[in-house]
């Protein structure tokens, strides 16, 4: 075991989504951040966003990732690019010995999720892919389907929707008026938060979120996805509408061991919910079922003049963030994997990508392992 | 006034019993028993003359009533409502696997009862859509468990409800379909419908909850809103040591007052009930391509028919 009391080093190797990834390492004691290093072949506001949030940070940003690897004394890189430069900065850290966290989606290809998987191996460093999986009640979904409540799972459903607006609604273009640039709009977005899909590659709620809910199902039930049958639409937003990519999706899974199941997911707009929106696990057993909020615990805060688009319901206990910083950190003290590794997400994104294939097709498709 | 017949179990003349005051213009003054066991039980539903059984009131007794509730399995159904309908009597009928070989256009009255149709949360969700203050339904996500004991017999009878409120939110019929059963469960089911322009619901249905409660959630994602129906959403608690247990608040049987005053106000107002034949008939088509679905391991395709 190494030195529990040792405080990891990392380098943000661009930050140019929100920036809750590089903040959730910040903010666990075992971890500091000690630089922001990019391409100097960068666009200017990708070089503009790590300055910003290398001067909050108080730390230097260096445009030029190799010679950060060699001058900062580093145990770890938080990855949070673009979507389709994931992988790439991934493999340069690992391959210089470091451990990676990265911001989802995993990739926008599947042959780059491959491409890491076999780098982490290789390296023999750990990989750990964000997500949710430590939220409270899906910890208490996973101590119940554990402890045999419900006796042998035989099916699970996830119903995601992020009641959140992304720019103009579907149908408001005007005739003559260009199509919206994904990447021109993401960047626009970054303002309200809304800009899970930035970089160049348009991609659907299927690819920026779909991670969350497969997560819960790859934990919940420590199963493959083997097939999937999916439907997609652009039902909410022009930006999607004009790029071609899914706001709305309904997923049929079939896993390992005869499990069935599904994920409903979308972006559905601020206003189909008073909050981030409706997030719900339903699992049966042999025994019984499951129903589980995602958002509990929470407490319900209404006042005069109070803004529209605040959340009335506030999450609290939430110690996601800590906890999987708390997971990976064990993960290096212990060398076992962390909660959401390479391979895990690699295998998420196979399903993702078998789903849209799906969704083109209109026939039910392989996850290829 | 309307003169009601009632056609079916005493159990189910208890429940029209204690609805009768809530119903305008109509009063129940016959009643058949399904079971001859059930004697002189249509007492519930008031002041009714009982008769030995259905052929005897289609046989004997037609200027007793103006028009006939029957509330039997299925296959016994049918043949009741073509007797209804040979007696020129509109009737209100259990949910259908066949349709009856009597209806016509020309026929009397005929209301399929879609009771589902008429739970209070399923008739907000209903106007909100219909008022246009979804937007244009996009996704319908259903969750529906049962205890065995409480479970229809049948996988057509079970997945009957659901389908046809799809068909109905949806107005239309699904484009493809696509099945999946539990391999360890023959009381689950889960099937993905899509419709067109990219509409699409997903629904599971298991019957294998332990004996008690039920459990149904139903959410529509409009282009504008969405609705949430969520019986986790309406339950209190009750503390007696240990963990709480949830306590679902009863509803009471809003829905069958209100399909029978619809019944009855179609035959007053003397326009097609709310419920229709073809709806009926839309759900069983979709229903048994569901089935297929699964039996075969393929997406079942259909051209919308509309």
């Amino acid at each position: 075991m190494a030195d529990p009391q040792k405080k990891f080093r990392a380098a943000v190797l661009s930050v140019v989504k929100h920036d809750y990834l590089p903040m959730a390492v910040a903010a666990h004691p075992r971890f500091e951040l000690v630089v922001v290093a990019d391409d100097a072949g960068s666009p200017d506001w990708v070089h503009e966003r790590n300055q910003q949030f290398a001067d909050k940070s108080g730390i230097p940003y260096v445009r030029d990732v190799a010679k950060t690897f060699t001058d900062y004394d580093l145990d770890l890189a938080v990855v949070s690019s673009e979507a389709e430069r994931h992988c790439d900065l991934a493999v340069r850290a690992t391959d210089a010995q470091l451990h990676v966290i990265a911001d989802k989606p995993m990739s926008t290809r599947l042959s780059d999720c491959d491409r890491l998987v076999e780098a982490v191996q290789r390296n023999k460093v750990k990989f750990l892919l964000w997500n949710r999986n430590l939220l409270p009640a899906v910890i208490q979904t996973n101590e119940a389907i554990q402890s045999g409540a419900i006796g042998q799972l035989q099916a699970i459903h996830i119903d995601f929707y992020f009641s959140k607006d992304a720019g103009p609604t579907k149908g408001t273009r005007q005739p003559g008026d260009p199509p919206i640039n994904w990447l021109d709009h993401q960047i626009e977005a970054h303002a309200d938060g809304s800009d899970g899909g930035v970089g160049i590659e348009a991609v659907g709620e299927l690819q920026i979120e779909g991670v969350y809910p497969l997560g819960y199902i790859r934990m919940l039930t420590g199963a493959n996805v083997r097939r999937v049958f999916t439907r997609t639409a652009t039902h909410f937003h022009q930006a999607n509408v004009d790029n071609s990519v899914d706001d709305l999706a309904t997923v049929s899974l079939e896993l390992d061991r005869g499990i069935v199941g599904s994920l409903c997911i979308g972006r559905i707009g601020a206003s189909s919910h008073p909050d981030i929106g409706e997030i719900k696990i339903h699992a049966i057993g042999s025994k019984g079922g499951l129903v589980i909020a995602e958002a509990r615990p929470e407490v319900s805060i209404y006042y005069r003049d109070q803004p529209p688009a605040e959340f009335k319901n506030e999450r609290v206990a939430n110690e996601n963030d800590f906890l999987l910083m708390d997971n990976f950190a064990h993960a290096l003290d212990t060398d076992c994997e962390p909660i959401l590794n390479a391979k895990d997400g690699r295998d998420i994104a196979a399903t993702v990508f078998a789903a849209l294939e799906s969704s083109k097709t209109g026939q039910p498709v392989e996850v290829p392992y | 006034m309307i003169r009601l017949a009632f056609i079916g179990q005493a159990t189910t003349a208890e429940a029209y019993g204690s609805i009768r005051t809530q119903l305008h213009r109509a009063s129940w003054t016959a009643f058949a028993p399904i079971d001859i066991a059930d004697g002189q039980d249509g007492r519930p539903l008031g002041q009714v003359v009982t008769v030995a059984s259905p052929k005897v009131l289609f046989a004997e007794h037609t200027n007793d009533f103006d028009a006939v509730v029957i509330d039997a399995a299925f296959g016994q159904a049918e043949n009741l409502v073509d007797a209804a309908s040979t007696a020129s009597k509109p009737t209100l009928a259990s949910p259908l696997l066949a349709n009856p070989s009597t209806l016509s256009p020309a026929s009397p009255l005929f209301m399929p009862a879609h009771t589902w149709r008429f739970l209070p949360s399923i008739r907000a969700i209903k106007r909100s859509l219909d008022s246009g203050k979804l937007g244009e339904p996009g996704l319908l996500r259903i969750h529906r468990w049962l205890p065995l004991t409480a479970s229809p017999q049948t996988l057509a009878e079970r997945i009957l409800p659901d389908t046809d409120l799809a068909c109905w939110m949806f107005d239309g019929e699904p484009e493809k379909i696509w099945t999946l059963q539990s391999s360890d469960n023959p009381n689950y089911i889960q099937f993905h419908l899509g419709y067109a322009n990219d509409r699409m619901a997903m629904i599971d249905i298991t019957s294998s909850l332990p004996a008690g409660c039920d459990y149904f959630s139903l959410s529509i994602i409009g282009g504008a809103g969405a609705a949430y129906a969520d019986d986790h959403h309406n339950m209190n608690l009750i503390y007696t040591g240990s963990q709480p247990n949830a306590l679902l608040i009863n509803q009471g049987r809003t829905d069958l007052a209100g399909q029978l005053q619809e019944f009855v106000d179609a035959i007053h107002e003397q326009r097609p009930a709310a419920v229709i034949l073809e709806d009926a008939t839309r759900a069983n088509a979709v229903s048994e391509q569901i089935i297929a679905s699964a039996k075969l391991n393929q997406v079942i395709e259909r051209k919308e028919n509309n």
